[in-house]
């Protein structure tokens, strides 16, 4: 089966990804690691 | 850990699609939506907002699209492409900060009632699948990709359950495809049915959280209908339902997965058979745990009062995040636009067409009817 890699609309190779991560993990992990940063930035804004 | 290096070398290329997606949605809040809620149409003010009742969500969705099949013809250039792919990115991050609105303690008062109609739709709708597409004479590994791109939140179901049921790319295609289609209707119509029908909050966000296939369309279609973020809003209820749902992946999965290899033939007995363990390992968005976490840490008042109904009013961290995330959920979805290709859509006819389309409407309204047989059962958190 080729390896559909990600939430692809209509192909499934490289072109038709819908992610600049390798794969829906790692879009996941990502998202995880920039929540984070977001958070973080936001505790600090609001900081008395 | 040769992708997460390809990403940050692929970074710089996306800026161009980024400032793109960033400079619509700041054109949007600060020109555009200031203009139609002041606007004189038909010699009535905000007639755009109160009559259309279009807000930022749905017209930078709108935009996305203009770009995509309109300015850029179908396709979008290259310069650009990249940056529209951090769209579910920022989804995927707003989701998990959308974990800020609840406490776990809230989150148990979502009620046994709600529990079981979101489990009920989910085994109903993999069973009418199963039926309908062994009687429309469908491919196994399509019928058990649909069966779970329709149950439970599309396009991650129909990518989990693939591999389980030895799918081809073009079955998942095929199937996204379809329930993007489906889900694109319901993303724009069903803001108007429920103002229409003077739903509250939280009857629609019940209905759309179980209704609409897809998450990343479960929240627009939240948004869409109350901008606000904010605990019992929509775009609140929706989630959690829509979340809960996304929870029954690995049950769904085993489920169809037993479908699948029940009924193959002797001669497959020798195939290569997926280890159902690794497959929920592998297939499990994890987002979602990044989600619990975020509910997990504002239970513990990590982030100070979140602002319940009658409970102290929510604090400037907790305030902050909630504008943040309407920022981040606005980026997301002028991407998502980008990612809607009518010509693409068209790839979806014939019987899994037929198929979606029988199992996606039935849901839609089944969900309808049954949010308001049990309105008085709803609970808000």
């Amino acid at each position: 089966m080729a390896k559909t890699g990600s939430e692809t609309i209509g192909a499934a190779g490289e072109k038709g990804k819908m992610t600049l991560f390798k794969d829906d993990r790692a879009e996941d992990i990502g998202a995880i690691i920039l929540s984070v940063i977001v958070v973080a930035i936001i505790i600090i804004l609001t900081m008395k | 850990m040769n992708g997460d290096v390809g990403f940050f070398r692929k970074l710089p290329s996306a800026l161009p699609g980024l400032a793109l997606i960033i400079v619509t949605m700041v054109v949007i809040r600060f020109w555009v939506e200031p203009w139609m809620t002041s606007a004189v149409v038909f010699g009535t003010k905000g007639w755009l907002v109160k009559v259309t009742h279009l807000n930022y969500i749905l017209l930078g969705i709108i935009c996305g699209m203009l770009y995509r099949n309109v300015l850029f013809g179908g396709r979008m250039p290259d310069v650009l492409s990249d940056g529209f792919k951090l769209s579910r990115l920022m989804i995927k991050t707003g989701i998990i900060l959308l974990g800020s609105l609840y406490t776990f303690n809230a989150i148990v008062q979502l009620g046994s009632m709600a529990i079981f109609l979101i489990g009920g739709f989910v085994v109903l709708t993999i069973i009418l699948v199963l039926w309908l597409g062994t009687a429309f004479g469908l491919d196994r590994s399509m019928i058990g990709v649909m069966a779970n791109a329709l149950s439970i939140c599309g396009v991650s179901a129909a990518v989990a359950t693939s591999p389980a049921v030895e799918a081809k790319a073009s079955h998942v295609a095929y199937a996204i495809a379809t329930i993007l289609g489906f889900g694109i209707v319901t993303m724009f119509i069903s803001p108007f049915i429920g103002h229409a029908l003077g739903l509250t909050d939280l009857q629609y966000g019940a209905w759309i959280g179980t209704g609409i296939l897809n998450s990343g369309q479960v929240l627009a279609a939240a948004l869409a209908f109350n901008p606000n973020v904010a605990p019992g809003t929509a775009v609140s209820v929706a989630e959690i339902w829509n979340i809960m749902r996304v929870i029954s992946i690995p049950f769904a999965v085993f489920a169809v997965t037993v479908w699948y290899w029940s009924g193959k033939t002797e001669e497959a007995e020798g195939g290569k058979r997926k280890g159902l363990g690794t497959l929920l390992v592998e297939k499990f968005p994890v987002f979602v745990i990044g989600f619990l976490v975020m509910v997990f840490l504002t239970s513990m008042g990590a982030f100070g009062d979140v602002g319940l109904k009658n409970g102290p009013p929510a604090s400037e961290t907790i305030k902050m995040m909630r504008v943040w995330m309407t920022w981040i959920f606005g980026f997301g979805l002028v991407g998502l636009g980008g990612y809607i290709d009518i010509k693409e859509l068209k790839q979806a006819g014939g019987a899994p067409l037929k198929l979606g389309l029988i199992v996606g409407v039935t849901k839609y309204v089944l969900a309808l009817l049954v949010v308001f047989a049990i309105k008085d059962y709803l609970v808000a958190i």
